[in-house]
């Protein structure tokens, strides 16, 4: 005998036939989607910063310039190292590690080509230095003994350029967190005005159960059953169709060559908090509805 | 038959025993009240007006007179312009909301334009009052079913109410105010849609309730069931109020 609509059996109100039901159907589907989509470049944003900090400014190369004389291939490897002895000296290092011709290759390669004879080229060898601690590591100390050691050699920090690179990518954070808050407040508005719009057309039915006892949070609690019903649905889907889209630009970018984008990836956690957005929404939009109703009702007789 | 009695004894929903210490003082109580709409000129003016438990009265007055809005000022939809209302002993100039609503569930009303849920079935529109005091869906069925059954509306309980014919609606909204034994009554012209017998029947409910303990106060312009009944008579004239007594029994009550 009463109408029952996903369990909603209180239903003096007949909210799930509003007009503005599909308003905020589609807004939340399409806030929830940009939400989703800007967190996730949050979260890939966080994991680039932390892996730069982790593993590039936790690190250095030295560089070994070719000498100008011809050498054997045993004073080649002399030379070597004495570097590598040396930089295995400095305070702080935790590992050294000399860089493959086959590596050096495949690196060159987007410039020289995959067929060219790097053998043939003036190429610098290179160490990869592992530090324990890029932060309070000595490169001012690091570099006079490399000069008096092997005055051939130069340390290349990667601290210097990638300083810059992390603030470009902070900038980026708070900014996504911006459109965050953006997206979120233009939720909350659309919320309030179908709320706002719904109390309107129903006012003469909300009329009617006050007088006849109905208290405020009994009326408010209809709203939010239904709110919790539209925005979970809606939200699930926002939340499909930015999975989609997620997954379409991770296979997409998956080709592309990139050492330093390469972290920007999201870990277990971050795709469970991504899909948590519909229960998430859910539950903000029903306690928001709650309060919105029993705020205005509260101005009524 | 809908057996008031025996449902009243069973359970009446706590009211009546909670509410012993204000037996003697009136249920509801007007001073000084005046009643205006925006800057308009009052619609009533200094009314004084005391109602005790278990009264019976006709509201009377020419169309204007004010009569809905005394009504809507005794079921708390309305706020006196100047004055002091009492209802249950509570000033309801101090009430809260919730408190409002809590009083409100004791007072049932009928409305001259029904009011019903037009969404809603019969049945549905019944069992709302049932539904906010918090009532079991079984004890809500067996309530709502007796009761539609006594103003013979057992075969329409299913129908929307906006299908339903005139009279029918007036006997939802009449068994939508009563279902919840209300301890008052307020109704706006409530046998002005019905045919003599179902009148009749409906006029014997509210006697019935009367005698059970609710206070009864029937918005009417017919002489003749005035007469018939003959309870005292709050008129309205000239923005005042007027008690004009019972002054013989009828042979209906002897």
């Amino acid at each position: 005998m009463k109408t029952k609509w996903f369990g909603f059996n209180r239903s003096e109100l007949p909210l799930q036939h509003d007009k503005a039901n599909l308003f905020l159907q589609i807004s939340t589907a399409i806030s929830v989607f940009l939400f989703v989509i800007t967190l996730a470049a949050y979260f890939m944003i966080s994991s680039v910063i932390l892996s730069w900090n982790k593993n590039i400014i936790d690190g250095l190369t030295v560089q070994i310039m070719p000498s100008t004389d011809t050498l054997s291939a045993e004073e080649n490897t002399m030379r070597i190292n004495k570097v590598i002895m040396c930089v295995e000296g400095w305070s702080g290092v935790d590992r050294v590690r000399l860089i493959s011709d086959q590596k050096i290759k495949k690196l060159m390669s987007p410039w020289l080509g995959s067929d060219a004879d790097i053998n043939a080229l003036p190429l610098p060898k290179l160490l990869d230095v592992r530090l324990k601690n890029g932060k309070t590591f000595d490169y001012e100390a690091a570099k006079e003994s490399l000069a008096d050691v092997a005055p051939y050699a130069s340390i290349d920090n990667h601290g210097i350029w990638l300083k810059k690179l992390i603030k470009s990518a902070r900038s980026l954070k708070v900014l996504s967190l911006f459109i965050l808050a953006l997206v979120l407040t233009a939720s909350v508005f659309s919320l309030f005005y179908a709320v706002g719009t719904s109390l309107r057309v129903h006012q003469h039915i909300i009329e009617i159960l006050h007088i006849m006892g109905a208290t405020d949070g009994y009326i408010a609690k209809q709203y939010a059953h239904i709110s919790f019903v539209i925005t979970f649905i809606s939200a699930l889907v926002g939340t499909i169709i930015a999975v989609v889209a997620l997954f379409a630009v991770s296979m997409l970018s998956a080709g592309l060559e990139s050492g330093l984008i390469g972290a920007a990836s999201l870990t277990g956690t971050h795709w469970f908090v991504l899909c948590l957005m519909p229960l998430l929404t859910a539950v903000i939009s029903t306690g928001m509805s709650y309060l919105c109703v029993k705020r205005t009702l509260g101005k009524m007789l | 038959m809908y057996n008031l009695m025996y449902v009243v004894k069973k359970d009446n929903g706590g009211f009546m025993d909670t509410h012993k210490n204000m037996l003697t003082e009136p249920i509801v109580d007007l001073k000084n009240v005046c009643i205006s709409y925006g800057k308009d000129p009052d619609v009533l003016s200094n009314v004084n007006l005391s109602l005790d438990k278990g009264s019976f009265h006709f509201l009377t007055g020419k169309s204007g007179a004010g009569k809905t809005s005394l009504l809507s000022m005794m079921y708390l939809a309305l706020k006196p312009s100047k004055g002091t209302v009492f209802v249950f002993g509570s000033n309801i100039g101090y009430a809260g909301r919730d408190s409002m609503a809590m009083l409100r569930r004791r007072i049932g009303v009928v409305f001259q334009d029904f009011r019903l849920l037009e969404h809603l079935s019969a049945y549905d529109n019944v069992a709302v009052p049932l539904r906010i005091r918090g009532m079991s869906e079984n004890e809500i069925k067996k309530r709502v079913k007796e009761l539609l059954k006594w103003v013979e509306l057992e075969q329409s309980m299913d129908k929307i109410c906006s299908t339903l014919s005139g009279g029918e609606k007036q006997r939802v909204a009449i068994a939508r105010a009563v279902i919840n034994r209300p301890e008052i009554l307020l109704a706006d012209e409530p046998t002005g849609n019905v045919d003599n017998d179902i009148a009749a029947k409906l006029m014997k409910l509210f006697v019935e309730l009367n005698k059970l303990g609710t206070t009864v106060v029937i918005a009417t312009h017919s002489k003749d069931l005035i007469a018939e009944y003959n309870y005292p008579q709050i008129h309205l004239e000239n923005k005042s109020v007027k008690v004009i007594p019972a002054l013989r029994r009828s042979a209906h009550e002897n």
